[in-house]
């Protein structure tokens, strides 16, 4: 009930008026009540309205043109030849699609458990009474924030063997540099490295915001219980960010699975083919290589394997929830 | 008397209100809408766009508007090519919205022109302009089936010095294209230069992955091709090619040049950044590269013609005129091209931004460059040597395609990942999955 004494509606259901009042008074405003009532029954569509225009036509229409066009051979956009299923066959045998989908691989392992392990230890650390301790948290989302493109460029200055911080650094305390990003042994790595930085903040903060949702009472009873810290932080705390971490899993594949503009900016895929991912590789097909129906083809399975990878997720948490 | 406060939340008012910022809103939509559709004002609208670079967008609207002046009821505006280009044009041409006229690199021009996004501009170019054309020039534009663009200007390569480095090799710099310094003599000179600097030898002028050409005369000047005759078929495993596919390993294994001087995982002008801070003695660039030795070393540097070796080649820089299939008024588009290419405006052009003329008659001395006119004029001289047959394979249909194969391997062959033999049957293979798509 609202607070001002009418049920909210849903469309399709009886609507039931609990106005306070009643008898000749209330049968008075009867009009009133029946316009209230129409308008009560359009106002969710008008709410949701503009979200699903949006969606409409930045998201499904997009998803339809895109199928589409992963069955035409087209080097621009909107006069392709229809070529069947032959863009999904060429993806079986293409040597390219099986390296972006390995490097893919390598840098979601990378940087996702990486980057919640990191922020999750923040996020202990810094919800304690520290000094500083909202200039630290501010500190560490400030990555987060900034622009991939500017991450990119700032990173391949501080990571160029010649003249980069990076490297300047370590030949300060006598060892030799690294070449970061100009050797395929250590381009993935250092890729790792910047998104694992910039991301670190996001889930420091979301876990963050879990940690203060546990009751103290059990942490508290854990500890008249006799449990130690490191067995209260195990089999409580952990548990307890189940749901989080489930999400922030999810969010972080989702990221490294789009992750384009930090390894456009950094290695353009390089050196060689050793950083590039399948994104990467969409965008190469449609617009270096002018294969706009392979592209498209490309992206749908990117679509595809997020979609798989939700849904075990799904499954995953929902059981683990049951345990709980 | 009623509140203020009372007043703005009577029903009255307040449904008064909402029907007004309706009407407003309604009015300044469909105002909006009307200004987007371009709806007919009797004035003929052109859009050119051009990459942004300052000084050129502002002489392209000084052009412009004096093109404006001599044609009435027209109007130019200089738009700024955003983004990464293919992505942008692309995108621009499926919503017709593409602008009139563009300027568009020689390597990038022959996708467009294969697939019908150009206008043909046979018959709306004088026919003498050809004449004032060398023939690789004229052929960036002039494909089979028509005439898909003017060249305007050229920026190729030439070699760059450090005057106290080759003062302390104590070697000749060539004063005439006939002199200029073999490889072997080069890569001598380069090891030289690299013990005196302690760091590098040379730079390469790449800027990105999509400067891998840059690197392609070298093939022509060990006498090879990257297509053959055909223009169609890959060449990169013959002899010649995979001797200049070796050539530029040793620059690498020798230690003569910065790995982070690559096309592809190089980040950005790294060898004019080290040439300019004094870690190498040489750099092999275009024109652009002078400003910045200008503000960071005045005085301390020269230049000399582009190292060869069998033949001589260099880069194919600058950029072509194009009117493309969006244009609503493609006659007065070519016009402006024509305008814009005559003789007289391609020498402003060129005076104003410290370009190279794509037109064979004019010289260093006819344009009045402001400062280092040799330079230019070695520049200038320089440019004759880019061949016919690189001139096409670079601006034929698959180039833009066939760029990223070579950002991908010679990437690999140079950081020692491939053999040059390797390089060269893999590149062959790679660019022929291209060329028989």
């Amino acid at each position: 009930m609202s607070p001002h004494g009418e049920t909210l509606t849903v469309p399709g259901t009886p609507t039931v008026v609990t106005d306070p009042g009643s008898g000749p008074a209330a049968r008075s405003t009867s009009a009133g009540t029946t316009t209230r009532r129409r308008r009560a029954r359009w106002a969710p569509y008008l709410f949701v309205g503009p979200a699903g225009l949006l969606f409409l036509a930045f998201s499904l229409v997009p998803i339809v043109i895109a199928v589409a066009l992963s069955f035409q051979d087209t080097a621009t956009l909107g006069d392709g030849a229809w070529v069947g299923a032959d863009n999904y066959r060429t993806m079986l045998s293409d040597p390219l699609l099986r390296t972006a989908l390995l490097n893919t691989l390598v840098f979601t392992v990378g940087t996702v458990p990486t980057a919640m392990a990191i922020g999750l230890a923040l996020a202990v650390a810094l919800n304690r009474p520290l000094p500083g301790r909202g200039l630290l948290r501010a500190l560490f989302f400030v990555p987060m924030v900034a622009a991939g493109v500017v991450v990119g460029v700032i990173m391949s200055w501080i990571f160029n063997p010649d003249y980069g911080v990076a490297n300047n650094a370590l030949r300060a305390v006598g060892l030799d540099g690294l070449p970061w990003l100009t050797s395929p042994r250590t381009a993935m790595m250092t890729l790792v490295l910047v998104v694992v930085w910039t991301r670190i903040g996001f889930c420091m903060v979301i876990y963050l915001g879990a940690l203060q949702s546990i009751p103290s009472e059990l942490r508290e009873a854990a500890a008249i219980d006799g449990a130690s810290r490191w067995q209260r932080f195990r089999r409580l705390t952990v548990p307890m960010l189940a749901p989080t971490t489930s999400i922030l899993l999810i969010l972080n594949v989702v990221f490294s699975l789009q992750a384009f503009d930090v390894i456009y900016v950094m290695t353009g895929g390089g050196p060689g083919f050793s950083t590039t991912v399948l994104i990467q590789y969409v965008f190469r097909s449609a617009f270096g290589d002018a294969r706009m129906g392979y592209a498209a083809a490309l992206g749908l399975l990117l679509v595809l394997i997020l979609l798989v990878f939700t849904l075990l997720r799904q499954r995953a948490t929902k059981k683990a929830e049951e345990l709980l | 008397m009623p509140t203020h406060a009372a007043e703005i939340g009577s029903p009255a008012v307040r449904s008064l209100s909402r029907r007004s910022f309706l009407a407003v809103a309604g009015i300044s939509v469909a105002g909006a809408l009307a200004a987007c559709s371009g709806a007919p004002t009797g004035t003929k609208h052109l859009r050119l766009s051009s990459w942004n670079i300052p000084l050129d967008l502002e002489t392209y609207q000084a052009l412009a508007d004096e093109f404006v002046a001599a044609h009435p009821g027209t109007s130019v505006a200089v738009e700024v090519t955003t983004g990464q280009f293919h992505q942008w044009f692309i995108t621009r041409l499926a919503a017709d919205l593409a602008p009139d006229i563009i300027r568009i690199t020689p390597q990038q021009i022959g996708r467009y022109a294969a697939n019908g996004s150009l206008v043909d501009l046979t018959g709306a170019v004088p026919a003498e302009y050809q004449d004032d054309w060398s023939e690789p020039f004229w052929a960036i534009g002039a494909k089979a089936d028509g005439l898909f663009g003017v060249f305007q200007h050229t920026d190729n390569f030439i070699t760059y010095y450090d005057k106290r480095v080759i003062e302390q090799i104590g070697v000749d710099v060539p004063q005439t294209l006939d002199e200029a310094w073999r490889w072997d003599e080069f890569l001598e000179i380069a090891r030289e230069a690299q013990r005196i600097t302690g760091r590098y030898g040379f730079g390469y002028g790449w800027s990105g992955p999509e400067t891998a050409y840059r690197w392609m005369p070298l093939v022509y000047q060990n006498g090879g091709a990257f297509l053959g005759e055909d223009g169609e078929t890959p060449s990169m495993d013959t002899d010649a090619a995979v001797g200049a596919l070796d050539f530029g390993r040793r620059w690498y294994a020798d230690g003569l040049v910065s790995p982070a001087n690559m096309s592809k995982s190089g980040g950005g002008a790294v060898g004019r950044d080290l040439f300019t801070t004094g870690q190498t003695g040489l750099l092999l660039d275009n024109p652009e590269a002078i400003a910045a030795l200008d503000e960071a070393r005045p005085g301390e540097w020269g230049t000399t013609y582009m190292i060869r070796n069998g033949g001589e080649a260099s880069d194919l820089g600058g950029n072509a005129l194009a009117v493309t299939r969006s244009s609503k008024h493609p006659e007065l588009a070519a016009e402006l091209v024509a305008f814009l290419t005559s003789r007289t405006n391609v020498a402003e052009f060129c005076r104003q931004g410290n370009w190279l003329p794509a037109r064979s008659s004019l010289d260093a001395a006819d344009i009045g460059y402001e400062r280092h006119e040799a330079t230019m004029q070695q520049f200038i001289d320089q440019a004759a040597t880019i061949p016919l047959s690189m001139v096409r394979a670079q601006s034929g249909p698959y180039f833009s395609s066939l760029n990223s194969v070579f950002a991908d391997y010679l990437d690999l062959c140079f950081l020692g990942e491939l053999t040059a033999a390797e390089c060269g049957a893999q590149m062959t293979e790679a660019m022929r999955s291209v060329t028989t798509r």
